[in-house]
């Protein structure tokens, strides 16, 4: 492919926004002052399962201070919330089904009152068996957890005829894997202000990665129409996933809906407490994996039965577990394959979106899997990898031919190096004499946009008639960066700096939908819809241009602010000039993108489809140090080489890919969220920078036809193999396997003293 | 509910209050003072989002007693700049894009100014443990190290 | 906020006890506040009085008192882990302090808190431990003395009386050729100990233990001094295998006093591990 210059695309940009943020300046939504607020706080469950035969309010509204409290009766419209399947109230009605449930909401005039009101809400339960394993909910005779049943769904992706590979296999690994729930911990807790503004209009300020699904959301909740409701999105403490599904804003719109009158702001601020009980956690997953594969070390045939836990609703589950299934092969072309994913409700909290959808979980399980059968096989786990790595021609699981854009063995060309100099150098130094090393790798491909549906964005463009630009996009920044990579595409294709596109972001009153911040999508999707745009009105420039210029279109190009023959440079209008006779003309100087990928619903019998329009792939190199006496793990090095097609801030890509493997870090060796015992972060752990191996990240840019200028993403994909790559680095330092997440103190050390490394003579 | 009068220095400037007995210095400066640079993380001093400088020395907000500030130098995110500019830790974080979505980054300044005010050169390890109590989800440090190491005021650098 | 609270701030140490003479029974003393804002912002804190003891002189300061080291009270965990005092008369200390939670706690939190609290773990506990320390407060009937495993009653549960302010720790000053702290945690910061040790020794020309003391963290309830395992050792070449025999004594003391519980599937062979690793640069290879 040839090597386009550009001004803007792959020049590390600086944030749009990091200014105000330094400052203290940034204003999230708790930091938003509209008067004194009215305090929101929700009567959470006090069962995991059980019918409400009564509520009694009465004495939380005689408190002295409290304005309201609600139920499920007040609300108006459908009190069924989800983004795939409507399965979640706002406020439970007839049962609970987990403790995270709100039973009611008091709107009281401070937080302590609240709390006081919240308590003496009197609620009356018919206790059910609560079921918190999937194979307890899926068991014959289980009471129901919703009317349709505890089974979500089974995705199925099939291909091939297993059995035949496996009977000829030269190496058959079965093995089973496990995977806990897991906190997203973004740093802001979930929050939201709201007031009612002159036009009767509610406007909700929230810390959310969907503003114009929250719009949707409580439009459908109070019944009301699409104008009046506003959502906007305050400045946003990290997402993860967690903040797709709506936390504060339907409380927040339902206390403004009957207490507007009051003329009151309405605010609700988890507390951390709150926010680990009541929000969403990544899917735990059991995974039963045999792979096969012939003496070479091709892999021949995938059969995977796995189970994963969406708690008590099912938020973004269906997608995961479709993701789940689709990404279980990994980055490998198998051509026989027999995949079966169920997504089970129980009482657990729910579990939702989290950086990574299921392919996190999955990537645990191929992995290994490939480490396995390379041991067994006495094949370098490098060769292997890059021996069955998918290429241009390749066919996936599904049935989709990949076309452009597979860079995955230029991952592994990228790591190799350092592979080898881990191997030959770091493997046998000398270390303390209780340590042992391993280095371990790990690989993953991940699918952009969600899977084989439509999943469009929008973005607007408009010139203003002395030439200054503003771009509208609904896409949410929650700290990835979106906004800044946006505004770059815009300033590429109109020649201008990025500076100089004003930005309005996540506005429901201005901005259209650009679809859920998730799934890596943004760059990819958002970024073609406002490349339309703005090519959209380029052209309208452009027209004008060759007017002024008298020269052919295909002659000119954008610089500065202005249209130039590129081959007389002298030649040149400012675009200032064109967008006064455009708009004098009465022509538009605003214009609409839109683009959603190419995509084919998979079969539900077959799983036959084309899930996404482009992937995204990944390796990285994991160093590691076990303490063979105590268990502990440190993580010395990862080297981490991403395909993101191109990057087009590449420091932003260096961010999400640092950013990607501490959450890796945290997922392989210390986070687990316990149902009923994680209650604060005191009892959940993150890695904190003294836990930081250092990083290496290496871009590889094997450009997408369809991303704007060749972008794919990154988001996800950099989480995705670091855990992996540490769980295989820890497997290879002891000789034994670790199956399970995290790979705590306890796990480590039982894998230490199985392999009689504990109790080797130290000399 | 019982308040204790308090004065103290904020940022420069002088201030009295009238605290409630049992407010932390977190709710104190953004409530009362009105300073939402620094944020609440967990409550429970396990995140470092609500770290401020106070006599040169970085404490969590939320778990300090604001009647405890009372005689005390507090300096919070907002008194970092001056009129003549941004402090060099404030720029290395936006050069080094060291800020992703912003939360923990007035607690990451903070730490940082206070190392800064007790070692001139430090080391990269010392760095990595002063901020250690600074929890950051979106970054992975690597960057927010290198923005701290950026801004170093000895002269080894 | 927190709406029934008092605070009151005592500028001598007279003056805080007569304080605690009428109302010890309803306060809670606030130094550093690291774990009592914790429990007030949990609605967990019953004795809502609070007397800020943070800035009493009394209970400041590292010093050498003839043959002793007396460390205040109110010394916080940064003072200890910059102390140089400290880093020649007590390392286990001093060590215990580096990577105590994070640098924003160590500013604040203090030693007498940290024992006064009687959290199992507590990691100035085992240093103290192998110091012999004693802790000194001082209430309405005078002052008195307390040996440093005798503070805690149980877990969270301390002997302090309702009128007694911690104002002291005095330890024996390190004289031993060794001493060393280790913790295992979940991770490197802001991690509670899921086991600590401390360990004190002095050898002979040909190796032998001449001097053992040993105490562990985060395992017992309380305060727990290994002397089975110091009186093994003594007299004893620390060979690996004798190392090993000893950490299997210490594993069964310290399941004699806890029971067996769940955790213990990993604490029994941790705390051999952590005991061969903490004495592995002593140990003798001939």
């Amino acid at each position: 492919m040839t090597e386009e210059r550009y001004a803007v695309i792959g020049q590390s940009v600086l944030r749009k926004g990091a200014r105000e943020k330094v400052l203290g300046a940034a204003v999230f939504a708790a930091d938003i002052d509209l008067g004194r607020p009215l305090v929101l706080l929700a009567r959470r469950s006090d069962h995991s399962h059980a019918l409400i035969r009564q509520i009694d309010v009465a004495a939380a509204l005689a408190i002295d201070g409290v304005k309201g409290v609600f139920t499920a009766r007040d609300i108006p419209g459908v009190n069924l919330l989800g983004i795939i399947n409507k399965d979640q109230p706002l406020l439970a009605d007839d049962k609970v089904r987990s403790r995270a449930d709100a039973v009611a909401l008091v709107v009281a005039e401070s937080q302590a009152v609240a709390e006081q009101a919240a308590e003496a809400i009197s609620i009356d339960y018919q206790p059910l068996p609560a079921l918190f394993e999937p194979l307890e909910a899926l068991a014959e005779g289980a009471p129901p957890i919703h009317k349709k049943g505890n089974l979500l769904l089974t995705r199925v992706v099939r291909r091939g005829d297993v059995d035949s590979a496996f009977a000829a296999a030269a190496s058959l690994i079965e093995k089973e894997y496990e995977t806990g729930f897991i906190e997203h911990n973004y740093l802001e807790p979930d929050a939201g202000i709201g007031h009612v503004d002159a036009d009767g209009t509610l406007v909700i300020y929230a810390s959310t990665q969907n503003p114009h699904y929250d719009h949707k959301e409580v439009v459908g909740l109070l019944d009301l129409p699409d104008e009046k409701v506003r959502i906007i999105q305050a400045a946003t403490g990290g997402g993860f996933g967690s903040k797709l599904d709506l936390n504060v804003q339907g409380f927040i719109g339902l206390a403004l809906h009957h207490l507007g009158h009051l003329g009151r702001p309405v605010r609700y601020i988890y507390s951390r407490e709150e926010a680990y009980l009541a929000t969403s956690k990544r899917h735990p997953f059991r995974i039963r994996m045999t792979t096969a594969c012939d003496r070479s070390g091709r892999l021949t045939a995938m059969r995977v039965r796995a189970v994963c836990n969406t708690g008590a609703y099912g938020s973004y589950g269906i997608a995961v577990a479709s993701r789940a299934a689709v990404h279980a092969t990994g980055p490998y072309a198998i051509d026989n394959v027999d995949v079966e994913v169920q997504c089970v409700y129980t009482n657990a909290t729910y579990c939702g979106a989290m950086r990574g959808f299921g392919a996190p979980q999955m990537a645990l399980a191929h992995e290994s899997q490939i480490d396995l059968h390379a041991e067994e096989l006495h094949i370098d786990p490098l060769a292997m990898r890059t021996m069955n790595a998918l290429q241009v021609g390749a066919t996936s699981s599904t049935g989709q031919i990949l076309t452009a854009s597979i860079g995955y063995r230029q991952c592994l060309e990228a790591v190799a190096p350092y592979y080898r100099q881990a191997c030959d150098h770091w493997l046998p130094a000398p270390t303390l004499p209780h340590r042992r090393r391993g280095v371990g790798l790990g690989g993953m491909w991940y699918g952009i946009g969600n899977t084989g549906v439509q999943n469009p964005s929008t973005a607007r463009i408009e010139m203003a008639p002395d030439g200054s630009v503003t771009l509208f996009t609904g896409c949410a920044d929650i700290g990835q960066g979106s906004t800044t990579v946006l505004s770059q595409i815009a300033a590429e294709i109109l020649g201008l700096s990025p500076e100089a596109i004003r930005m309005v972001v996540a506005d429901t009153k201005y901005t259209t939908s650009a679809g859920a911040t998730s799934a890596s999508r943004q760059t990819y999707i958002s970024g073609n819809a406002v490349a339309n745009a703005t090519r959209n009105l380029a052209n309208v420039l452009l027209t004008e241009a060759v007017n002024r210029l008298r020269a052919p279109k295909n002659s000119l190009l954008f610089s500065g602010g202005e249209i130039v023959v590129a081959s007389k440079p002298e030649v040149r209008v400012a675009m200032a000039t064109l967008a006064r006779r455009i708009h004098d003309k009465g022509g538009t100087l605003s214009w609409q993108g839109f683009f959603d990928p190419e995509t084919v619903p998979l079969d539900p019998q077959t799983g036959e489809g084309v899930p996404y329009a482009t992937y995204a792939f990944a390796c990285h190199l994991a160093e590691v140090e076990v303490d063979t006496l105590t268990g502990e793990v440190h993580v010395a090095r990862v080297v981490a080489a991403h395909d993101v097609g191109r990057a087009i801030n590449p420091a932003s890509v260096v961010g999400q890919i640092c950013g990607g493997v501490a959450m890796g870090v945290g997922f392989a060796l210390m986070e687990e969220f316990e149902q009923g015992r994680t209650e604060s972060m005191k009892d959940y752990h993150i890695p904190t920078a003294a836990d930081m191996p250092e990083v290496v990240p290496i871009i590889i840019e094997a450009a997408e036809p369809s991303g704007p200028f060749g972008a794919k993403g990154v988001g996800e994909p950099a989480l995705i193999p670091t855990a992996p790559a540490i769980v295989n680095a820890i497997s290879a330092a002891l000789n034994r396997r670790i199956y399970a997440l995290p790979a705590s103190l306890e796990r480590v050390l039982a894998a230490s003293i199985d392999a009689g490394h504990y109790r080797r003579k130290e000399r | 509910m019982q308040t204790v009068h308090i004065e103290f220095m904020v940022n420069g400037k002088e201030v009295a209050l009238d605290v409630p007995a049992g407010a932390t210095a977190l709710q104190v400066i953004r409530e009362m003072l009105g300073l939402k640079g620094s944020k609440e993380g967990c409550g429970i001093g396990e995140c470092g989002a609500c770290t401020v400088v106070v006599d040169g020395k970085a404490v969590n907000a939320c778990l300090l007693l604001a009647a405890q500030l009372d005689g005390c130098r507090l300096l919070t995110v907002e008194g970092l700049a001056d009129p003549a500019g941004l402090h060099p830790l404030q720029e290395k974080m936006i050069e080094h894009h060291a800020v992703q979505c912003g939360f923990c980054t007035p607690g990451v300044l903070m730490s940082s100014y206070a190392l800064f005010a007790e070692k001139a050169n430090p080391k990269r390890e010392e760095i990595v443990a002063a901020v250690a109590g600074n929890l950051c989800r979106c970054t992975g440090y690597q960057q927010i190290i290198t923005a701290i190491e950026a801004a170093v005021p000895g002269e080894n650098r | 906020m927190n709406r029934d609270c008092t605070y009151h701030r005592p500028s001598t140490l007279a003056e805080a006890v007569d304080y605690l003479a009428t109302k010890g029974g309803e306060t809670t003393i606030i130094a550093g506040g690291t774990d009592v804002m914790v429990d007030l912002r949990a609605g967990k804190l019953e004795r809502r009085n609070l007397l800020d003891v943070s800035r009493l002189d009394e209970l400041r300061g590292i010093r050498l008192e003839g043959e002793k080291l007396v460390v205040g009270a109110a010394v916080t965990l940064a003072e200890i882990h910059r102390s140089p005092l400290l880093a020649n008369h007590a390392p286990a200390l001093q060590k215990c302090a580096r990577n105590f939670a994070s640098a924003q706690i160590r500013n604040k939190a203090t030693i007498g808190g940290n024992v006064g609290h009687c959290s199992p773990c507590g990691d100035t506990i085992p240093p103290l431990v192998i110091h012999q320390a004693e802790m000194v407060c001082t209430g309405s009937s005078g002052q008195r003395r307390l040996p440093i495993t005798e503070v805690a009653t149980g877990a969270y549960r301390c002997q302090i009386a309702r009128d007694e302010i911690i104002t002291a720790f005095v330890l024996e000053p390190v004289g031993a050729d060794f001493a060393d702290f280790q913790k295992i945690g979940r991770r490197q910061a802001l991690a509670i100990s899921r086991m600590s040790m401390a360990a004190m020794l002095n050898q002979d020309q040909e190796g032998r233990i001449t001097m053992l003391r040993l105490a562990l963290g985060a395992c017992t309830p309380t305060p727990c001094r290994l002397r089975l395992v110091e009186e093994f050792l003594l007299g004893k070449k620390p060979q690996p295998a004798l190392l090993m025999q000893a950490g299997e004594l210490l594993a069964e003391q310290m399941i004699a006093i806890t029971g067996r519980r769940s955790s213990i599937i990993y604490k029994e062979p941790a705390v051999q591990g952590l005991f061969r690793r903490i004495l592995s640069p002593v140990a003798c290879h001939d």
